[in-house]
C-alpha cells in the first residue's frame, strides 16, 4: 500500500508529466489559453490515458508478449489509442455537443498526444503490475490536468500584461512554464 | 516550387520547431546533450524521408490510392509507425548508450506532429521525388533547431559539447576562466523551458525586425 | 463488395506487411538486443568472465544469500561456474558487507568484488579492493586479513565459509530454478 502511495505521489509531483517528463506539451501550449478549455482538455486526455493504457497493458501481457511478436508493441499501441480516440469523438459528439465544439480540433489531435501514447509505454517498460499501472496511469493524468489547469489561469492573466512583442505567445507561455518547472522539481526532496 | 526552394524551406522559412511549433515534446527532453538531439535527429530523418517517400508513392498510384483515401490515416500511422518501430530495434542492437538515453521519446517519434503533418499535408498531394526533398529539408530543419537547443543546454549546464560517445569538447575552462561553475539548471526542466523560449522569443524579434525592413522598403520604394 | 469493406481490408494488407518486414528485421536485430540486455543484467559478472562464453541463468537465494549466477557452458547442463551475492556482519550495525564470490567448479575461487558495506572510513573500508588472498573456497588456511580490523575481516571470512558449506551440494545441481 505504502508503494502505492509513493508511486501516486511521484506520478502526480515528482515526475509530473508536463513539467518533469515533457510529454504532452503541445495541448499544454495550444489548449491552456481559457480554463474551461484546458479543465475539458484534461479530463478528455485523462479518460483516453486510463482506458487506453489498460487496453493496451492487457494485450501486451496477454497478446504480444505471448506471441513473442513485442515489437510490434508501438504499431498496435497507436492504433488502439487512435480507434479509441475516435471513439470519444462519436460519443461527445452525441452527448456533448457543446464541449465538442469547445475543443474543436484538440480532440482529435489527443490522438498525436505523447501524454497517453507515452503513459502506455511507460507502464510497460517500468514493468508494473495491473493495479500498479492503474494508479500510475490515474495520478499521471491527474497531474496533466492539474498543471494544465494551473497554467491557464496563469496565460488568462498574462494576456492583460503588457509583454514584449517579441515574448507574447509561446515564448512567454514557456517562461512562466520554466518558473513553474523550477516550483515543481523542489518536491523531489520531500521523500 | 524548385528543388531548392523545396529543400531549404524546411530549414529556415518553415522550420518545423521554430515557426510550427511541432514536435516540442522529445525537443525538450532530449536536448540535454548535443550526442542526443544528433541521435535523435537520425532517428527522425530516417522516418520522415522514408515515410514522405512511402506514402506518396501510395497516394500517387491511381487504384490503390482511391481504396486507401477514407482510410488514409491509419494507413498513415502503420507506414510510420512501422519505420519507427525499425529505428528502435536497430538502436536498441547496435547503438544501445544512445538507445538508453533518448529512452521513451524513440517510440515517440511516432507521434511526432511534423511527420503526419508533412505526411497528410505534403506527401499526399505531392510527386515521390519532391516529398522525398520536403521530408529531407523538414528533418534537417528539426534537427538545426534541436541541436541549437542542446548546443546552448550542454554548453552552460555542463561545460561540454558530446558530439558522439567520447569525442567530446571540453569546454570547462572556460568557466574555470570566469570563476564559476557550469549552471546545472538548464540540463534540468527549468532549463529546457527557459531555453526554448528565450530562443523562440529571439527568432521572432529577428524575424519581426526583418519583416519592418521590408516593409520600410516597400513604403520607400512605392 | 462495398468500398468501406475493401478499405478496410487494404488497411489490413498493410498491416500484414508490416508485421512481416518487422519480424524480418527482429530476426536480424533479435540476437544484438539479448547481448546489450544481458550485458547490464550481469555487469557485474562481466568483471570477473567473458560472459559470450556461457549460458547464464538466475536463483534467488534466501537468508543471508542474494541473487545466485548459475553459469553453464553453452548448450550443456554442466554448470562451470557459480557466482554468489553473499552478506554478513561486520564492525557496523547499520548494513551488512555485501560481496560477490565467482567458484569455478573445480572449487577454486575466480574472483570476488565487495560490492556494499557501512564500514568506517580508513579502517574497515580497506576490504574494497583488498586481496584476500583465497585460491580454494574450501581452503582458508592462507586468508589474508586486512590488519587492524578484526570483525570486518571476519565478515569477509565468514561469506567464504558460508559458501564453503553449500558449494558441494549447488555444483551437484542443488539448485533449482
Amino acid at each position: 500500500m505504502d508503494n502505492l502511495i509513493m508511486l501516486a505521489f511521484s506520478a502526480f509531483i515528482i515526475e509530473n508529466i508536463i513539467l518533469s517528463q515533457f510529454l504532452g506539451i503541445c495541448p499544454f501550449l495550444g489548449v491552456s489559453t481559457k480554463r474551461s478549455n484546458a479543465l475539458g482538455m484534461g479530463l478528455a486526455v485523462l479518460f483516453v490515458m486510463l482506458i487506453s493504457s489498460s487496453v493496451t497493458w492487457l494485450l501486451y501481457k496477454y497478446v504480444l508478449e505471448a506471441f513473442n511478436i513485442g515489437y510490434m508493441r508501438t504499431i498496435v499501441f497507436i492504433l488502439v489509442i487512435a480507434s479509441l480516440v475516435q471513439m470519444v469523438e462519436t460519443f461527445l459528439k452525441k452527448v456533448s455537443p457543446a464541449l465538442y465544439k469547445a475543443l474543436g480540433i484538440y480532440l482529435p489531435l489527443i490522438t498525436t498526444n505523447c501524454g497517453v501514447l507515452g503513459v502506455a509505454i511507460l507502464n510497460i517498460s517500468k514493468e508494473h503490475n495491473f493495479v500498479e499501472m492503474l494508479v500510475y496511469t490515474t495520478f499521471i493524468g491527474l497531474g496533466f490536468l492539474f498543471v494544465i489547469y494551473i497554467f491557464s489561469m496563469l496565460r488568462e492573466k498574462l494576456n492583460l500584461a503588457p509583454i514584449p512583442k517579441a515574448f507574447k505567445g509561446a515564448p512567454i507561455a514557456l517562461i512562466v512554464a520554466a518558473i513553474l518547472a523550477i516550483i515543481f522539481s523542489r518536491f523531489g526532496g520531500i521523500i | 516550387m524548385n528543388k531548392k526552394d523545396n529543400f531549404v524551406k524546411g530549414i529556415i522559412k518553415e522550420n518545423p520547431l521554430f515557426v510550427s511549433l511541432l514536435g516540442m515534446c522529445p525537443s525538450l527532453a532530449v536536448t540535454t546533450s548535443l550526442e542526443n538531439a544528433i541521435g535523435m535527429t537520425m532517428g527522425v530523418f530516417f522516418v520522415l524521408v522514408l515515410s514522405n517517400l512511402i506514402i506518396s508513392l501510395i497516394m500517387n498510384s491511381g487504384k490503390l490510392a482511391e481504396l486507401v483515401k477514407p482510410v488514409r490515416i491509419p494507413v498513415y500511422i502503420v507506414v510510420i509507425a512501422t519505420l519507427v518501430t525499425i529505428v528502435e530495434m536497430v538502436m536498441h542492437a547496435f547503438l544501445p548508450s544512445l538507445y538508453f538515453s533518448l529512452g521513451v521519446f524513440i517510440p515517440l517519434i511516432v507521434v511526432n506532429c511534423i511527420i503526419l503533418g508533412r505526411a497528410e499535408a505534403f506527401a499526399s498531394e505531392n510527386k515521390p521525388v519532391d516529398s522525398l526533398i520536403d521530408g529531407a529539408g523538414m528533418a534537417l530543419g528539426y534537427g538545426v533547431a534541436i541541436m541549437l537547443i542542446s548546443i546552448f543546454r550542454e554548453f552552460l549546464g555542463k561545460g561540454t559539447l558530446t558530439i558522439w560517445g567520447d569525442l567530446q569538447l571540453n569546454l570547462t575552462f572556460l568557466f574555470d576562466f570566469l570563476k564559476i561553475e557550469p549552471i546545472a539548471m538548464f540540463v534540468q526542466p527549468v532549463g529546457a523551458f527557459l531555453t526554448f523560449g528565450l530562443i523562440l522569443a529571439a527568432i521572432t524579434a529577428i524575424a519581426n525586425n526583418h519583416k519592418n525592413k521590408i516593409a520600410k522598403e516597400v513604403k520607400n520604394n512605392g | 463488395m462495398n468500398k468501406g469493406l475493401i478499405s478496410g481490408l487494404v488497411l489490413l494488407g498493410m498491416g500484414l506487411v508490416c508485421g512481416i518486414l518487422l519480424s524480418v528485421v527482429n530476426y536480424f536485430t533479435a540476437p544484438r538486443i539479448k547481448e546489450v540486455e544481458d550485458a547490464i543484467k550481469y555487469e557485474a559478472l562481466g568483471e570477473f568472465y567473458d560472459l559470450s562464453d556461457f549460458d547464464i541463468s538466475e536463483v534467488n537465494g534466501t537468508g543471508d544469500f542474494g541473487t545466485i549466477f548459475i553459469l553453464k557452458d553453452k548448450g550443456s547442463d554442466d554448470i562451470q561456474a557459480i557466482v554468489y551475492t553473499v552478506r554478513a556482519q561486520g564492525y557496523s550495525d547499520s548494513g551488512k558487507v555485501e560481496m560477490l564470490i565467482a567458484v569455478n567448479s573445480d572449487l577454486s575461487v575466480e574472483d570476488y568484488k565487495v560490492v556494499s558495506h557501512s564500514e568506517t572510513t580508513g579502517f574497515g573500508a580497506d576490504i574494497v579492493d583488498n586481496d584476500f588472498n583465497v585460491d580454494s573456497i574450501n581452503d582458508l588456511t592462507s586468508f589474508d586479513s586486512v590488519s587492524g580490523v578484526t570483525k570486518t575481516s571476519n565478515a569477509i571470512k565468514t561469506c567464504f565459509n558460508l559458501i564453503s558449506q553449500r558449494i558441494a551440494a549447488d555444483l551437484g545441481g542443488g539448485l533449482s530454478e
